[in-house]
């Protein structure tokens, strides 16, 4: 199939880029919010932009680079939002899963409950990044986070900037980020030691 | 006496939320002394903090992972037609 954008036929042009690019667009949309009726609204959105602003691409650049640069936008702006407003249910869903968490793991005096306690991991952990399987154990993991927590993980590693510095971009109390950061940390640790280590 | 333990002992909760604070904004030199004081006393905060670092790099490595990369391809052919009939 001809990939040079035809212009003159947005249209023809557009229908011919889903059928290239929409699975490898949808599986990277799910990977990157572990939602699929969120990935599928993103999807939607981002081939509408591009059909939309179709004379700005020009054929300057490969159609699935550009596409994938609007799809990255749209995740961006999805986690952004999480985090700025999280809906009622998503809150809900966060807050529950804290108190279960925080009790599943500390006493009434927030000591580590025995069975729950942190044991050094083997020193050859960091190779692990390497290991294909870990890294499914890890994708699995992530994806069980509450979503405000998913959020707050992929703004806090794919941005590369201070807390603070996230915070006030999205108007958040700094607090607050740490602590829903703090939670994920643990869940997430409590998840590998469980699938992986302990395995 | 008592008073002093209280100001600088932290319950592993709060030892392990200031570990997460530590690396994302820094502590202050109270919080700092009440960590060191902490770890100092306690195995399982002191391995917690190692797997913190180390899930750090697991979390950054996973979340810059390129798009080139391999990850599973996931079918929707119902949302995929419904979008080419848009067009």
């Amino acid at each position: 199939m001809n990939e040079i954008a035809d212009i003159t036929n947005p249209s023809k042009t557009i229908k011919g880029w889903v059928e290239l690019y929409f699975t490898s667009l949808y599986s990277w949309a799910l990977y990157k919010t572990a939602s699929r009726e969120t990935a599928e609204d993103l999807i939607r959105d981002t081939f509408l932009a591009a059909f939309q602003s179709m004379d700005k691409f020009e054929g300057r650049s490969n159609p699935k680079t550009w596409l994938f640069a609007i799809l990255n936008n749209k995740i961006a702006d999805y986690h952004r939002r999480n985090l700025r407003s999280p809906v009622v249910s998503t809150q809900q869903q966060s807050d529950n899963t804290a108190y279960s968490l925080f009790d599943m793991l500390f006493d009434r005096n927030g000591r580590w409950i025995k069975a729950q306690q942190p044991h050094d991991w083997p020193d050859e952990s960091e190779h692990l990044l390497d290991d294909a399987a870990f890294n499914r154990a890890m994708q699995r993991c992530i994806e069980k986070l509450p979503a405000t927590w998913f959020s707050a993980i992929q703004m806090k590693y794919l941005e590369e900037k201070k807390g603070e510095l996230i915070c006030q971009e999205l108007q958040i109390a700094p607090t607050n980020f740490w602590q829903i950061l703090h939670r994920a940390k643990l869940q997430l640790r409590k998840c590998l030691d469980n699938n992986w280590f302990k395995k | 006496m008592k008073k002093l333990m209280n100001i600088l002992m932290l319950s592993c909760r709060k030892a392990t939320e200031l570990i997460e604070k530590k690396s994302l904004d820094g502590l202050s030199y109270k919080e700092n002394v009440q960590l060191r004081m902490h770890k100092s006393m306690c195995d399982a905060c002191t391995a917690y903090e190692k797997q913190s670092k180390l899930l750090d790099k697991f979390l950054h490595r996973h979340i810059h992972t390129p798009i080139e990369a391999d990850i599973p391809f996931i079918e929707n052919n119902d949302l995929k037609e419904r979008i080419v009939a848009k067009f």
